[in-house]
C-alpha cells in the first residue's frame, strides 16, 4: 500500500492525484463506517463537507491570489471575520419589521461587497508598493490582519456578537439516518459547492479567466499582449477577500462574530492550499474537501476514545508535514 | 585608510584595537573594587554564588550607595566622550576612531549596567525594594530576553533571509524544557539548561534536514505547522499530568536565580545573556560564513552556482538562532519560574518578527533598539488614556492595534527599520559634509 502510495504521488499527472484524493476520501469513510454507525458516519461526513467548505471559503482567495500576485495573503483570515461583522451590522440596521430573509440576503450582500471593496483597496493602497520585495508582502499582510482583528475589537469589543437569525426554513435540525444534523449546516455546505462551481466556471469559461490563468503561466507575458495586468491583478485580489467575507457572513448565524474568528480558519486555509498545490484552485477545491473529512473523522475518533478533540488539529498537521515532505509542490501543484 | 602608508597604520590599528573594550573592563571593575577598598563589600567573595550573592547585598545596603553613582558618572562620562567624538569633524586620533566605532554601543551597556540604580534613584527606593524598583527591574528582564529572542530571529531573517514563522517552538521549548526536566525529572538546574538547549539543537538540526528542501514560503508554512504541533500537544488536557494543559506548571528554582528573592542577579544574568547573544551573531556575521549567508540572502542561485553548499549554512544558522532562541525561552522560564502554552503562541513569532522589522532587519543594533523600544514603550504606556478626535484611546488595551499600524507604516515606508534608516541618514549626511571640507 505505501509502495502504491508513493507512486501515485510522484507521478505528476492531474488524473492521479484525483485518484489518489478520491482513494483517500473513499479511505477515511471507510474508516468511518468500521469504527461508527450509519447514523454517525452521515454526520461525520457532513460536518468533514461543512468544515471543508468553510476551509474553502478562506483559501479560495489564498490560491488564485497567491497563483497571480504571489502574495500570501496572511490577512484573508481577518477578512473572513470582517464579512460576518459588516453582515451583522447591516443586518441590525434594518427596521424591526422587515422579514428575516430579506435582512439575511442584504447582509449576505453587504458582506461579499464591503470584503471585495476592502480587499481592493488593500491591494492597490498598500501591496502594489511592495511587489519588488516579496517577503515584505508576506509580513504586510501578517501585520494588516493584526490590524483588522484589533480594530475590530477596539470598535466591537473582545466578547463577540450574538449570532443574527438566520431564515427559519435554515433554522431546524432534520433527521438523518437515525441522527440529527443542523439544516444551517447544510447551506453553508450548499454556498460552498456553488462557490466552487461558479469559480471554476469563472476560470475556465470566461474570457477573464483565461486572462488569470494565463497570468498565472506568466504575468509578464500577459501584459506584453496589451492586457492591463494591474487592474487583474486588484480584480482577484478583491475576489478573494469578497469570497472570505462571504464565508465569513455565511458562518456567522452558526459560529458568532468574534474578533479571532478568523485566525482560527487561516492556519487550516493554509494547510489546504499547500496541501491542494499553491497556484491551482482545482487543487484547493479538493484539498478542501479531503481535510475537512480527515478533521471531522478525527475529531469524531478522538472524542470517542480520548474524551478531547485534540487529534482533529493534530490530523492535519501531520497531513501536511507529511506531504511537504513528499512532494513539496502539493498534490495538484507544478514542480519546480 | 586614506593616510599615507602602512607605518603609519599599522601601529595605529594595533594600538587602538581592544581599547575600549579594556576601558570598559576597567569601568565595570573598578565600582565594585573602590567600593569594596573604601570597606562597603563584605569580605567573603569565595564561590560563584556567594560572589553574587555579596555584590547584591552591597548594592542592597542603601538605594544608591557608591557603586551605583560610580556606574552613573561613567555612563555620563563616556557617553559625553562619545557625543564629543561624534560632533567634531573626523579626527584622526585612535581613541576618537575607537569611540565613533564602539563609543554609542558601550555606552548603552553601561547605561544598561547602571540602570538598576538609575531606576532606584528615580523612584526612591533601593535596588533591591520590592515595588516600583522590582517592576522595572523585571522590565528591563523582560527586555533583555525579548531582544535576544530578536536578535537569534535576526540571523536567519536578516542575515541568510529564510522567513520562519516558528520561532516560538524553540522559544517555548527553552521555558517548557528546563521546567519539564526540573520538576518532573529532578534535574540540577545545569543539566537541565543544557539539556534544553539540546533538544533545541535537536529540533534546529530536524527542522533544517527535513524542512530545507523547500523553499521561501513553503519553509514558512512548514515552521508555522511545526510550531504550533507543539501549542496544541501543550496546551491539550490529555498532557494535564506533564505540562499543565492550558494552566501551564510551576517549577523550583535555585535561590540564587530566583527572581523574586534576588531580583538584581537575574537582571545582569539577563544582561549578560543579550550581550552575549549580541556578540557571537555579529562575530559570526562578520566572518567568512557571515559573508557565504549574505551572498545566500541576496542571490541564493547565485551562491550555489559559485559552489557553496547553501544548505550547511542555512542549516548553520537555523541551528544557532534555534539554541539562541531557546536560551532566551530558558531565561523566561527562570524568570517566571513557570512555563505556560502562551510562550509557545505565535505571539512569540510575531514579537521578534515585528522588533527585527521595527527596529532594522539585517543590522545587529536593529532588533535590539525594536525589542527595547516596544516592550518599554507598552510597559510606560499601558496605563496611558490619550483622547484623538474625541475617543478616549487606552494604549495598554490597543497596543496590538497601534504596533500594527506602526509595523505597516515600517514595512511600506522604512524598510530598513530605524537602524537602517538612520545609519543611511547618518551616511547622507557625513557625505555632505565630507564634500564641503575636501581637504580634511
Amino acid at each position: 500500500m505505501s509502495l502504491q502510495t508513493a507512486t501515485v504521488l510522484r507521478s505528476n499527472t492531474f488524473r492521479s492525484s484525483l485518484l489518489f484524493s478520491a482513494a483517500f476520501i473513499a479511505l477515511l469513510v471507510l474508516v468511518n463506517f468500521a469504527l461508527f454507525n450509519p447514523g454517525q458516519v452521515s454526520v461525520v461526513v457532513l460536518s468533514g463537507l461543512y468544515q471543508g467548505m468553510l476551509f474553502f471559503l478562506v483559501s479560495a482567495g489564498f490560491s488564485i491570489v497567491f497563483g497571480l500576485l504571489d502574495v500570501l495573503n496572511l490577512a484573508q483570515g481577518s477578512f473572513f471575520m470582517l464579512g460576518a461583522y459588516i453582515g451583522f451590522a447591516v443586518y441590525g440596521s434594518f427596521p424591526e419589521g422587515t422579514p428575516v430573509w430579506a435582512r439575511f440576503m442584504a447582509a449576505i450582500m453587504a458582506a461579499t461587497l464591503g470584503g471585495g471593496l476592502l480587499g481592493a483597496l488593500t491591494e492597490s493602497a498598500l501591496i502594489r508598493p511592495l511587489y519588488a520585495r516579496p517577503v515584505f508582502q508576506i509580513v504586510l499582510t501578517f501585520g494588516l490582519g493584526i490590524v483588522f482583528t484589533e480594530l475590530v475589537r477596539a470598535i466591537y469589543g473582545p466578547a463577540g456578537l450574538i449570532p443574527i437569525q438566520p431564515p427559519a426554513a435554515l433554522d431546524t435540525t432534520f433527521p438523518i439516518l437515525g441522527a440529527r444534523f443542523e439544516t444551517y449546516r447544510v447551506f453553508i455546505i450548499v454556498v460552498g459547492a456553488v462557490l466552487m462551481a461558479a469559480i471554476l466556471l469563472l476560470l475556465q469559461r470566461t474570457r477573464i479567466g483565461i486572462i488569470i490563468r494565463a497570468g498565472v503561466q506568466d504575468s509578464e507575458m500577459v501584459q506584453a499582449l496589451g492586457i492591463n495586468i494591474r487592474r487583474i491583478f486588484t480584480l482577484v485580489f478583491a475576489l478573494g477577500c469578497a469570497v472570505a467575507a462571504l464565508g465569513g457572513i455565511t458562518a456567522a448565524p452558526y459560529l458568532g462574530a468574534f474578533p479571532s474568528m478568523g485566525d482560527q480558519f487561516l492556519l487550516s486555509a493554509v494547510i489546504v492550499v499547500v496541501l491542494g498545490g499553491m497556484s491551482s484552485f482545482e487543487g484547493t477545491v479538493i484539498a478542501s474537501i479531503l481535510v475537512g473529512l480527515t478533521r471531522a473523522t478525527a475529531e469524531q475518533i478522538s472524542l470517542q476514545y480520548l474524551q478531547t478533540p485534540v487529534l482533529a488539529s493534530l490530523s492535519i498537521l501531520l497531513i501536511m508535514i507529511v506531504v511537504l515532505l513528499v512532494r513539496p509542490s502539493g498534490l495538484f501543484g507544478r514542480e519546480n | 585608510m586614506q593616510t599615507p602608508g602602512a607605518l603609519y597604520e599599522q601601529p595605529n590599528r594595533a594600538s587602538h584595537k581592544g581599547f575600549l573594550p579594556g576601558i570598559l573592563l576597567a569601568a565595570l571593575l573598578a565600582p565594585p573594587l573602590i567600593a569594596a577598598i573604601r570597606g562597603q563589600a563584605p569580605p567573603d567573595v569565595s564561590g560563584f554564588e556567594h560572589f553574587t550573592r555579596s555584590l547584591a547585598e552591597v548594592a542592597c545596603a542603601d538605594g544608591l550607595n557608591l557603586v551605583g553613582s560610580l556606574y552613573i558618572a561613567e555612563t555620563i562620562l563616556l557617553g559625553m566622550l562619545t557625543a564629543v567624538a561624534f560632533a567634531f569633524p573626523p579626527g584622526k586620533h585612535p581613541v576618537f576612531t575607537a569611540l565613533r566605532n564602539q563609543g554609542a554601543l558601550l555606552s548603552a551597556l553601561l547605561l544598561l549596567i547602571a540602570m538598576p540604580f538609575v531606576i532606584a534613584w528615580g523612584t526612591d527606593s533601593s535596588i533591591c525594594e520590592r515595588g516600583k524598583s522590582f517592576f522595572w527591574q523585571s522590565v528591563f528582564i523582560e527586555a533583555f530576553i525579548l531582544a535576544a529572542l530578536a536578535i537569534s530571529y535576526n540571523l536567519i531573517f536578516g542575515f541568510i533571509g529564510v522567513i520562519s514563522f516558528g520561532h516560538a517552538a524553540f522559544f517555548g521549548a527553552g521555558a517548557y524544557g528546563v521546567g519539564l526536566l526540573i520538576h518532573h525529572l529532578e534535574w540540577p538546574l545545569g543539566s537541565a539548561v543544557l539539556g534544553a538547549l539540546l533538544v533545541s539543537v535537536a529540533m534546529g538540526v530536524f527542522v533544517s534536514v527535513i524542512a530545507l528542501r523547500i523553499r521561501g514560503l513553503y519553509f514558512a508554512i512548514f515552521t508555522l505547522v511545526f510550531a504550533e504541533i507543539f501549542f496544541v500537544l501543550a496546551q491539550n488536557r490529555i498532557m494535564v499530568n506533564i505540562t499543565g494543559a492550558e494552566d501551564g506548571f510551576t517549577f523550583a528554582v535555585p535561590d540564587w536565580i530566583n527572581a523574586t528573592k534576588n531580583r538584581i542577579t537575574f537582571y545582569y544574568l539577563g544582561l549578560a545573556y543579550l550581550v552575549g547573544a549580541f556578540l557571537l551573531v555579529r562575530q559570526i556575521v562578520n566572518s567568512p560564513t557571515g559573508r557565504v549567508m549574505h551572498a545566500i540572502r541576496d542571490n541564493e542561485d547565485r551562491a550555489i552556482m559559485l559552489g557553496y553548499n547553501t544548505f550547511t549554512y542555512k542549516m548553520l544558522a537555523i541551528v544557532l538562532a534555534g539554541t539562541l532562541a531557546c536560551g532566551a525561552g530558558i531565561l523566561r522560564g527562570l524568570l517566571n519560574k513557570g512555563a505556560s502554552p502562551s510562550v509557545l503562541s505565535i505571539s512569540f513569532t510575531m514579537d521578534p518578527l515585528l522588533m527585527t522589522l521595527i527596529g532594522g532587519a539585517g543590522t545587529f543594533i536593529g532588533p535590539v533598539i525594536g525589542a527595547f523600544l516596544l516592550h518599554l514603550v507598552e510597559q510606560a504606556l499601558r496605563d496611558t488614556v490619550i483622547p484623538i478626535a474625541g475617543i478616549e484611546i487606552n494604549i495598554g488595551e490597543r497596543w496590538f492595534l497601534i504596533l500594527g499600524v506602526i509595523f505597516i507604516v515600517i514595512v511600506i515606508a522604512f524598510p530598513t527599520g530605524i537602524a537602517g534608516t538612520l545609519q543611511s541618514w547618518w551616511n547622507k549626511w557625513t557625505a555632505r559634509r565630507n564634500a564641503r571640507a575636501p581637504s580634511r
